[in-house]
């Protein structure tokens, strides 16, 4: 962790005034669909989007399904009964359709992305990251499609992928996550607006880092995104995901659903940093964020390996899980969880093994500070053909304050006599002696509770890509400033 | 039927056990807390009978005090200490409807040696109240008898200071279904120590639901499944609701044939509650192809400055310890048996009471011949 970064960050936040550094609101003129959750909504926002007839019943199916459910109650997150008829599902910049080229795109976007600290240009010059930026829910500016294009990658909104590549979509939408799965990811079934799809062909190493920095704008919309990502026989892919959104009071839903599919011999990695409004010191506000993230290793020997840091929220419901369908296939979850102020997060995953020589690895780091409650909970479970499964859990959990609590669930069932499984959790706080040794060499307190926590981390930020490693240090810095003394 | 709420038990309080037990049903596996042990599955339509199980003392030693719960007037140490709240379903419905049941106490600083032994027979439902007082000691030796399906709501006090071994051990009883929740309230100083070893049911479960309410409190906890086919749960929930307090589990399942190891273990630290050390550890060992084991160990912790740790692992046996055992010329079978005997041992181990583990031993060893 260098302290240099730290200070930069420092002064930026300080510079905005506030500790929320994202917290702005870019004044665009938006288009509405009206108030409120129907079937006209449904179709609305189908027929905005230019839907062929077998989406929009599609998402009317979901939509007759949603209305039948009850919302689940069973995570550890607590929260005002959710008014679901009192929001809007479509908001859309008024500055559509796609453009051709940056230049073409409203200078306020860009300004936007500026303050973020992702300059679209920069991007292009660094090279090996494409972005696919989501402004609350219309992509609008979509780089690297050139290089993309010639590997055969398809990198674009779902939207367009409907529209452009109706098989492939109708052949993988809904089968990692169906429609029915659960509430939230029912209720995005029916109102996603928009999202990424990935689809890499037979044998082909994507030949960057593909990224999508979701944020949310304009007020009292949910965003309802929808990933799908697909990787053919024996490519790979590695996909980075980053969020921030405008600080406002209300408190905002936002229910995505990410699909994963990996077949024969390839491999997909997921890397998330998060880091949506939390709501303020007084548990005022904040980003509700139940989000369902589901890989499928359907072919054999294939790999998916989610690697997530979760600093922002009033809310996190979330378990990117894996279901391990195909032999040899290898599951891999790597999180950290920060949870400070009035913050809650129930997160952690599912480790569904199915296929003979089955491995998966969950390496899960919370951290509680304020009067935040942070729970794990997961579930590893082997079927009875799943031969010589493998599995190794480890859940540490770091208590700042004793006004925090930090909790574990997990669930463990084997069915195969030749599977073994080993879980271990720990839980600790902040050694004194630690904490003394640098404050004894004169480094501040905030500076010296992020060093530690760094270290406490360290062993899943080695597995994030170099850029978002540097931002994920930053932020676990950011988000436990003042959580000591 | 309403000799219970002549004595100890007001109306109010038994209406009130009834009201939950109507309002929330027999618990099925959408339950959480009973996902792996659908109870509503195995009882069906005939559910919760009201009729009334037994208990039978085999072992009074001198100095307890008894007092049967079916008697009108029941002294303080009873009224004290008898149908304490719990929100436990199963609990409420002994409450509802159970009118046998049995109080007995160890007086204030009398240290016993000799074994209370108490069974519990006879199919329906039953309550037991035990009171240990301040400086006391006892070594309590539980056993279970066949019932199509009993349920068994057992509250322990120990005062301070106070010693408890409570040993259970559980034959193979094929279509018994069992049902016991034992809730324990552990004062300042005392020391309670649970042994379960079970062989299975139909569905057994065994709930443990221990409070650590006082300075310097502590619970050991450990158990022996050994199941060829059949089910055993036993289910934990281990609260420090003051600092200084220290709880251990050790517990070892092996499931054969169809059987089905389950083990829950909450560990809840509460706020404030500086200094509470707890461990956690859950093994399980699979024989068979359609064997299962479940293990869900919990922890829910509101204080900082606390050490707790679990540890879960399921497997099968160590194929290199194997190997070695049978490079020396010991025949298979009897190397797995040696494995295993060595994996439950340090469960067993934990037994105090010399008899008991004796006991427990040689149960075991018998039906590991059968086993492996």
């Amino acid at each position: 962790m260098s302290s240099a970064a730290q200070k930069e960050t420092r002064k930026a936040v300080a510079e905005l005034g506030d500790k929320y550094k994202y917290g702005f609101v870019t004044d665009i003129e938006m288009e509405r669909a009206p108030k409120g959750l129907s079937e006209d909504t449904v179709r609305y926002i189908s027929a905005k989007k230019g839907e062929p007839e077998w989406m929009l019943e599609w998402r009317l199916a979901a939509f007759r399904r949603w209305v039948q459910m009850k919302e689940p109650d069973w995570a550890r997150v607590h929260y005002p009964k959710i008014d679901y008829q009192n929001a809007y599902y479509y908001a859309a910049p008024k500055s559509t359709p796609l453009k051709q080229s940056l230049d073409e795109v409203d200078p306020k976007l860009l300004e936007t992305y500026n303050k973020l600290g992702i300059p679209l240009h920069e991007q292009m010059a660094l090279a090996g990251v494409a972005v696919d930026a989501v402004f609350d829910s219309v992509s609008v500016a979509t780089t690297f499609k050139e290089k993309l294009n010639q590997a055969g990658v398809i990198f674009c909104p779902i939207s367009e992928a409907i529209r452009d590549y109706p098989d492939l979509v109708k052949k993988y939408l809904g089968t990692v996550v169906p429609v029915t799965d659960n509430f939230f990811a029912t209720l995005n079934s029916a109102v996603f607006s928009d999202g990424t799809f990935v689809y890499v062909p037979k044998g082909v190493r994507c030949p960057m880092e593909l990224s999508t920095y979701f944020r949310i704008n304009a007020s009292e919309t949910g965003q309802f995104e929808r990933t799908l990502i697909v990787a053919d026989e024996g490519s790979y892919v590695s996909y980075l995901e980053g969020c921030t959104a405008p600080k406002r009071d209300e408190n905002q839903l936002h229910a995505a659903v990410v699909e994963l599919v990996a077949l024969d011999d390839a491999e997909i990695k997921y890397s998330t940093v998060q880091n949506w409004y939390p709501g303020d010191e007084d548990g005022k506000g904040g980003i509700y964020n139940f989000v369902t993230k589901r890989g499928d290793c359907r072919g054999r020997k294939s790999k998916i390996s989610w690697t997530q840091v979760e600093t922002g929220s009033a809310i996190t419901w979330k378990y990117p899980s894996c279901i391990l369908r195909g032999d040899d296939s290898v599951g891999e979850f790597y999180s950290i969880a920060i949870a400070n102020h009035f913050q809650q997060a129930d997160t952690g995953t599912k480790m569904i093994h199915l296929g003979r020589n089955t491995k998966s690895r969950i390496i899960s780091k919370g951290i509680s500070a304020g009067k935040a409650q942070n729970t794990y909970r997961g579930l590893v479970s082997v079927y009875g053909k799943a031969q010589n499964a493998r599995n190794y859990t480890q859940c540490d959990s770091l208590l700042i304050g004793g006004e925090c609590g930090a909790h574990t669930v997990p669930y463990i069932e084997s069915r195969n006599p030749s599977a073994r499984i080993e879980h271990e959790a720990t839980t600790s706080k902040i050694a004194e002696d630690q904490l003394f040794y640098c404050l004894q060499r004169g480094i501040p307190q905030d500076e010296a509770v992020s060093l530690i926590v760094n270290g406490f981390c360290k062993e899943v930020l080695q597995q994030l890509p170099m850029e978002f490693a540097v931002e994920a240090q930053k932020l676990v810095g950011i988000s436990l400033e003042g959580s000591v003394g | 039927m309403t000799a219970l709420s002549a004595i100890a038990l007001s109306e109010d309080r038994r209406a009130r056990a009834a009201a939950l037990v109507q309002d929330r049903g027999l618990p099925h596996r959408r339950i959480e807390e009973w996902k792996y042990s659908d109870l509503r599955a195995v009882l069906g339509e005939a559910g919760l009978s009201a009729v009334v199980a037994q208990y039978l003392i085999r072992n009074l030693p001198h100095g307890m005090d008894v007092w049967d719960l079916s008697r009108p007037d029941a002294p303080a140490w009873v009224t004290d200490n008898f149908a304490r709240e719990t929100g436990n379903t199963m609990n409420a419905a002994s409450l509802a409807v159970a009118d046998a049941g049995i109080a007995l106490r160890v007086p204030a600083g009398m240290a016993i040696d000799d074994p209370l032994k108490l069974d519990f027979t006879g199919a329906g439902h039953v309550r037991a109240l035990l009171v240990v007082e301040a400086g006391a000691s006892l070594n309590l030796v539980e056993g279970v008898v066949a019932a199509d399906f009993r349920n068994v709501g057992f509250e322990i006090a120990l005062g301070e200071g106070a010693r408890l071994e409570h040993v259970r051990i559980c034959p193979a009883l094929d279509g018994a279904v069992l049902v016991e929740e034992a809730a324990v309230r552990i004062a300042a100083g005392a020391t309670y120590r649970g042994h379960f070893t079970g062989f299975g049911a139909r569905l057994s479960r065994m709930e443990l639901e221990i409070a650590l309410e006082g300075t310097g409190a502590q619970a050991h906890l450990s158990g022996v499944a050994l199941l060829d086919g059949r089910h055993s749960d036993i289910t934990t929930h281990v609260s420090h609701l003051v600092g200084d307090t220290h709880s251990s589990q050790l517990f070892k399942h092996v499931a054969a044939g169809k059987g089905r190891a389950v083990y829950q273990g909450k560990v809840t630290v509460a706020k404030g509650a500086n200094g509470a050390d707890s461990s956690q550890t859950a093994k399980a060992l699979l024989l068979g192809d359609a064997a299962e084991a479940d293990l869900k160990p919990e922890l829910e912790i509101f204080a900082d400055d606390v050490k707790c740790a679990h540890g879960a692992a399921v497997g099968d046996l160590d194929a290199e310890s194997l190997f070695y055992l049978r490079a020396r010329g010991i025949p298979e079978a009897q190397a797995r048996r040696m494995l295993l005997q060595a994996f439950l041992e340090d469960a067993v181990a934990e037994v105090g009471h010399a008899e008991s583990r004796e006991m427990a031993r040689t149960e075991l060893l018998a039906a590991l011949e059968k086993v492996a």
